[in-house]
């Protein structure tokens, strides 16, 4: 199936981002028959809750961007 | 994706339900529906298309709804059509139903009385089902319907990705199928977000929260030294006064200056009296002073009052005739001496004029009680100008006595200074000494608590501030992780989308390459097959040119059907191609190759043709693969068309 050939493509990434990337790409599949889809406000979602789990588990092990 | 069965009711030809089963067995999996131009080939596929996509996408078709079954019906009367479609997808079975509801009209038309009910549901394995909450978006996500025609095509469109123009159409569809346009969108819109997440950052100011912990505890320690200095400096005064207390009793102790101490006993005595008394004035004046802004007006009510009180005198106000008693004389039409008048005798017109003069009797109390207040206010000026004059005149004797008394203790301290004995002088001057020493930290206290005081004001903005930098850091840490996420997820994608899209295109080169030379009988003609970065499809000739150009027209619906079916494969996505009339305009030739070569290119496989597309070579290569087959019939007595299952 190519959904799962697409997430073999992230594999090497942190399990957050291969999340994220997933969750998304589905996202954006669900309104591929649109041409300006409205999908700010569900990827915000979907990156907050990502990103408020990272913040919870990793306490202040802040990665790359926040040191 | 797999068909499994499609219900027709009332739709185009097809009167009442008419229910068609696909093939979809491993081995046989090919359905075939044969039908004569106008049975209704054209009508199933257009069926499919619009109950998995509504009418968005068969537009320009006519009316859907049954011309027959419109004419069963009397005039006002609704008429339903629907089609279901059940699919087998990702272990699960769904089932859809697009619904259509109309109304007939006069002039035998049909009105839609509302907008089509979609429905969808899945049905697990153990036969429960579950309504679909978003129908589209799961659509979508299985064969969306952007994709749809490289699943669900006509034939007649079939060569259109050969023609020398359709590299914007190749590319399109490629980016559509390989989901390279999921991809890009994801990543740009996981930019867009990691921009907005950077700007929200900028605005929350880095590093706030430890400069101010450090001013806080900065302040703080400042603080803490200020009140320990003050501490230290009134147990010095404390000191100081005891001893100058004691010089004060050894003063008392000696003979001859025991009078001279005890005179200024006295006048310390009187001195703190008279102090207190002038701090109390002091408050008072200012009390007084708080309030004085009735002085301010003064000349203002006084010319107030003074236009009040003249219309009095001229009798304007209050009127000196009330207005009711007019009023109830003209009801009565009794004169005031008791004589009756008539209307518009000379005693009701003097009575009528009366009335227009006259003011309203609430404006006369209005009036009244509008100069008591201002009266009230004048009283209160003027008793307020006096208190604040005799208590500034009793400060004035407080100060001027205080100075005398000073002076006097000045003048005993000066004689106990100069006293031919050597001890009193030396007690006195030490006791000066200690004086000016309280007063030296007297305005040391006083700065110390000028300091404390500014202190105590900072430490509490401080904590303030830091509360709100304390929400702000976990806003900070929070956005700061949404930013990682968000662009790293986007580098990656861009990081990995070339190369797949690379491989990709090289997949689908290579196999359209393999399947053209399967499905062209000029198979050593033509040397290669090639999808360039640019996505233009091109066919290289057995002399290393560009063949498309002079390609006919079976040869590009062959390229096509290529190109289409490499996708097909290359995807893997498990979906049916449906194909209306797809050999029209094949030579027997190919005819003969694509119809051996294309059920083991497709998992399910739907063929709408006409007896002419498919002949007995065609129907023989088919044949092993054929699972389910009908034939349209289009009855003639009761215009509408039955499915016939052979």
């Amino acid at each position: 199936m190519l959904k799962e050939r697409l997430n073999l493509l992230f594999t090497k990434y942190d399990p957050t981002i291969q999340t994220l990337i997933s969750e998304v790409l589905t996202l954006e599949q669900a309104y591929i028959s649109m041409e300006r889809p409205h999908v700010k406000d569900q990827i915000d979602q979907i990156i907050s809750r990502l990103a408020a789990k990272e913040v919870e588990n990793i306490g202040d092990g802040n990665r790359r961007l926040i040191e | 994706m797999k068909f499994e069965r499609i219900t027709l009711e009332n739709f185009r030809q097809y009167f009442g339900r008419q229910r068609l089963e696909f093939a979809r067995d491993k081995q046989r999996r090919v359905t075939v529906v044969h039908g004569i131009n106008g049975t209704g080939k054209t009508s199933l596929f257009l069926a499919i298309n619009w109950c998995l996509y509504g009418s968005e996408y068969v537009n320009n078709v006519g009316e859907l709804i049954s011309k027959e079954a419109i004419s069963r019906v009397n005039t006002s009367d609704y008429v339903d059509m629907a089609v279901e479609l059940s699919f087998l997808h990702d272990d699960g079975r769904y089932i859809m139903r697009r619904m259509r509801r109309g109304m007939k009209m006069i002039d035998g038309g049909v009105q839609p009385i509302s907008s089509d009910e979609f429905t969808m549901i899945r049905v697990h394995g153990d036969g429960q089902s579950e309504p679909i909450k978003n129908p589209i978006g799961t659509i979508n996500a299985i064969l969306p319907a952007n994709v749809r025609t490289y699943f669900l095509f006509d034939g007649e469109k079939i060569d259109d990705f050969a023609k020398p123009e359709s590299a914007k159409q190749v590319k399109e569809a490629i980016y559509l199928v390989f989901k390279l346009e999921t991809l890009e969108r994801a990543s740009r819109h996981l930019e867009a977000a990691a921009s907005e997440y950077r700007r929200e950052l900028k605005n929350t100011s880095s590093g706030e929260l430890r400069t101010l912990i450090e001013k806080d505890e900065k302040s703080r320690a400042e603080l803490a030294n200020k009140e320990k200095r003050k501490g230290e400096v009134l147990v010095e005064i404390d000191s100081v006064r005891r001893k100058i207390a004691d010089i004060e009793q050894q003063l008392r102790d000696i003979q001859n200056v025991r009078t001279l101490q005890q005179q200024r006993d006295r006048i310390e005595r009187d001195l703190k009296l008279r102090r207190t008394e002038l701090d109390d004035i002091v408050n008072q004046v200012r009390d007084l002073a708080v309030g004085a802004y009735f002085t301010l007006p003064t000349s203002v009510i006084n010319k107030a009052l003074a236009i009040l009180d003249a219309k009095r005198e001229k009798g304007e106000i209050p009127s000196n005739i009330r207005r009711q008693f007019i009023e109830d004389l003209i009801t009565r039409m009794v004169c005031i001496c008791g004589r009756p008048f008539e209307e518009d005798s000379i005693e009701h017109r003097r009575l009528l004029s009366l009335i227009e003069t006259t003011l309203p009797d609430s404006l006369g109390d209005d009036v009244l009680e509008i100069s008591a207040a201002l009266r009230m206010f004048e009283s209160q000026s003027i008793r307020r100008r006096t208190d604040i004059t005799q208590l500034m005149r009793r400060r004035a004797e407080l100060v001027d006595l205080i100075k005398d008394l000073a002076a006097e203790a000045d003048d005993v301290g000066r004689q106990l200074k100069d006293s031919p004995l050597e001890e009193v002088s030396n007690l006195e001057k030490q006791r000066q000494n200690f004086i000016a020493d309280i007063d030296s930290y007297n305005m040391e206290i006083g700065g110390l608590n000028r300091s404390i005081e500014e202190l105590n004001k900072t430490i509490a903005q401080l904590d303030k501030d830091i509360i709100r930098a304390r929400k702000n850091e976990q806003k900070e840490k929070l956005l700061s992780t949404k930013l990682y996420l968000a662009q790293e997820a986007a580098d990656a994608i861009k990081k990995e989308y070339q190369t797949y899209a690379d491989e990709m295109r090289a997949r689908i080169e290579a196999k359209t390459k393999e399947i053209f030379k399967k499905l062209i009988w000029k198979d050593s003609y033509f040397q290669d097959v090639r999808l360039d970065q640019d996505f233009n499809l091109e066919v290289i000739d057995q002399y290393g040119r560009p063949a498309r150009p002079e390609l006919s027209a079976g040869e590009r619906q062959v390229l096509s059907l290529s190109f289409i079916t490499a996708m097909s494969r290359i995807s893997e996505e498990e979906a049916p191609l449906v194909m209306d009339t797809p050999f029209g305009r094949l030579s027997s030739q190919h005819r003969a190759n694509i119809t051996e070569q294309l059920p083991n290119l497709a998992d399910q496989l739907v063929l709408l043709v006409t007896d002419e597309e498919l002949r007995d070579q065609e129907r023989a290569n088919l044949s092993p693969y054929i699972g389910r087959e009908y034939r349209l019939v289009f009855d003639t007595r009761t215009n509408y068309t039955k499915i016939t299952e052979i």
